[in-house]
């Protein structure tokens, strides 16, 4: 029997880096503590935790999709149509979410039905949507949004607190899930073992296609909690999103081999990977090595998880 | 083949929709627009046969890019010298992605991944973003704008050297051989006395050197090294490999088909240009391209199989 310790020692080391960076912040930056800072951080995460909830379930099926930004691209300006054309906010939102699960359904076809690897597939997805967004929008911005876009029309306290509570809520019910249904142990047996889990009834094609449209989804839902923090909507939002994301999920602990890690990880990586780009900002550093330092976070993560294989036999090629 | 008609098709297509398309002086300036990614698509080939993948060939540019910037401007080195620290950085940027591949066995999707992720990001925390180098002696540009006797562009014949290099290495030597042998079944091909880790260190290595010595032409066709240079052109790298046969789950593939897969991709590129299309149709039919190509070839596997 593993003890508790063992079996979430990566969600530990990940918990142990950011109490670290936070005690390094309380000494040198106090001023990040302040109460508008925290929950601006929490209300700019919250749309993050959410795509990132759709990444893990895509990774631990052992695929990966790095269209993510396009179709976060793609969603938010959804929203910003869709309101437009006089709809209320719940319909906008029930609306982007399935954009978002039709766009995460063309991968999963791709990858599910024809059975392309996901890499190649997601890499053309992520250049098409993109490419065509912006050939369709020439990069226009959508402006004259209706009253009731920014913030659900529930003013800025209240579209905060509904931002991250939809969050929250979406974490509780796919962790629940994950761990309580049968359809959440599916994913994790497709992730591990195909073939294994085709013997005992499981139908790995359905469960990743299944992942991609879920993913697509809560991108949408995510696009919709970003996209009335604002009075216009950006075409061009979702860039870099996909390395924010997967370094998330990544850094948390899921395998990218498929079928190990938890939702949990992916929580504590969302705020790490948060909490970095702020704290540079306060700790004086610039900005620009933002993406340096995401890349190096990664290699980090990724490495201490292979460093105890050193003293074994030397690894297959991947 | 059907690559061979695609491009056949291509060609007959862009000779009637575009102006200037099917003459000698358009058929040099392919082939110069071709370099960059092909000099990346050869050592992205032998990565691919081993079963692997390198998304960080075009972030590995662009910092080789603008390190070289620096050395000659900042530093002062001849240009020689700085066009060797380019292709320098390209090697210690494969070395790592070689370290920890087949040292520590990570997988290279999210190897690759996250220094596609660190070599942009250090590149542009080196610039501040903005700097653009851009004073580049007449020598250096003579490689990237200028033509040799008979109108060939001036980088084609490093084009022709690494095209012969890959092509030896990969079909006419045992590394090419057990390179193949490790992408077909990675554990057959350490039973069989295959120095596994050592190959990979070798196509990873490579890919970065390529990477850096396609920066050293970047520069010289443009005049200018930013921290934006190279971006996005490893999926067109990707697409030119894929194209040209090779699977991307390793073992099977060629070099000569890698380059059939350039030309179809250069020739998409120049041709919608000169038919007046947005910029954005290249990059929407790439990616149509390439799916296309991965669905083909894996209709082939299928049918091999059965």
């Amino acid at each position: 029997m593993t003890s508790p310790i063992s079996r979430y020692r990566r969600e530990l080391g990940v918990a142990g880096a950011l109490v670290v960076l936070l005690a390094l912040l309380a000494v040198m930056a106090p001023a990040f503590f302040r109460a508008a800072n925290l929950r601006d951080l929490l209300v700019a995460n919250a749309p993050v935790l959410v795509a990132a909830v759709g990444m893990t379930l895509v990774i631990l099926a052992r695929q990966i999709d790095i269209s993510i930004g396009s179709q976060f691209a793609i969603c938010g300006v959804a929203a910003g149509l869709l309101a437009k054309t006089g709809l209320p906010m719940p319909l906008v939102t029930a609306g982007v979410v399935a954009t978002g699960a039709v766009l995460g359904a063309i991968n999963g076809a791709l990858v599910a039905g024809l059975g392309l690897p996901a890499i190649v597939v997601t890499l053309a997805t992520m250049v098409v949507l993109r490419e065509g967004l912006r050939w369709r929008t020439e990069g226009v911005w959508i402006e004259d949004l209706p009253e009731r876009f920014q913030w659900f029309g529930l003013g800025q306290a209240g579209g905060r607190a509904a931002i991250v509570l939809a969050a929250i809520v979406v974490f509780a019910a796919f962790a629940w899930g994950l761990r309580h249904l049968a359809a959440g142990r599916a994913v994790y047996a497709a992730g591990s073992d195909p073939e294994a889990a085709r013997l005992v009834g499981i139908h790995p094609r359905r469960v990743v296609f299944a992942a991609f449209v879920f993913m697509g989804g809560l991108t949408g839902l995510a696009a919709v909690l970003t996209a009335i923090q604002f009075i216009d909507v950006q075409t061009s939002a979702g860039a870099g999103l996909e390395m924010k994301v997967i370094a998330a999920v990544v850094v948390g602990g899921v395998a990218i081999s498929g079928g190990r890690g938890t939702l949990l990880g992916t929580l504590l990586g969302v705020t790490l990977l948060g909490t970095i780009g702020p704290a540079l900002t306060f700790l004086g550093t610039q900005a620009y090595w933002e993406r340096a330092l995401q890349g190096a976070v990664i290699l980090l993560a990724v490495s201490t998880d292979a460093l105890p294989s050193l003293t074994r036999r030397p690894p297959a090629a991947a | 083949m059907l690559l061979l008609a695609l491009v056949v098709v291509e060609m007959a297509y862009f000779a009637h929709a575009g102006s200037n398309f099917f003459t000698a002086g358009n058929a040099a300036e392919v082939l110069r627009a071709s370099v960059e990614i092909g000099l990346l698509a050869l050592a992205l080939t032998a990565v691919i046969l081993t079963g692997g993948i390198d998304l960080s060939v075009g972030s590995l540019l662009g910092l080789a890019a603008v390190l070289m910037g620096a050395a000659h401007r900042d530093l002062g080195l001849p240009i020689a010298a700085a066009a060797l620290v380019a292709i320098a950085v390209g090697v210690g940027g494969g070395a790592l992605n070689a370290a920890l591949v087949a040292r520590l066995g990570v997988p290279p999707l999210i190897v690759t991944l996250g220094t596609y992720s660190l070599f942009r990001g250090v590149a542009e925390g080196f610039t501040g973003g903005i700097r653009n180098y851009t004073d580049f002696p007449p020598a250096l540009l003579f490689l990237g704008q200028g033509r040799l006797p008979g109108g060939v562009p001036a980088q084609v014949p490093l084009l022709v050297t690494a095209a012969v290099f890959f092509w030896l290495l990969v079909h006419r030597t045992p590394v090419g051989r057990g390179i193949r042998a490790i992408g077909f079944s990675p554990e057959g091909a350490r039973f069989a006395g295959i120095p596994v880790a050592r190959r990979l260190l070798l196509v990873y290595v490579l890919s970065g050197a390529m990477a850096g010595l396609a920066a050293v032409v970047y520069a010289a066709r443009l005049g200018q090294a930013k921290a934006d240079a190279g971006s996005g052109y490893e999926l067109f790298a990707i697409t030119a490999v894929v194209l040209g046969g090779t699977s991307i789950f390793g073992g099977r593939g060629s070099v000569h088909g890698t380059l059939l897969g350039l030309i179809a991709v250069a020739l998409l590129q120049n041709g919608l240009r000169l038919s007046d299309q947005p910029a954005e149709l290249a990059g929407i039919l790439t990616g149509v391209l390439l799916l296309g190509a991965i669905g083909a070839n894996r209709l082939v596997a299928e049918r091999s199989r059965a």
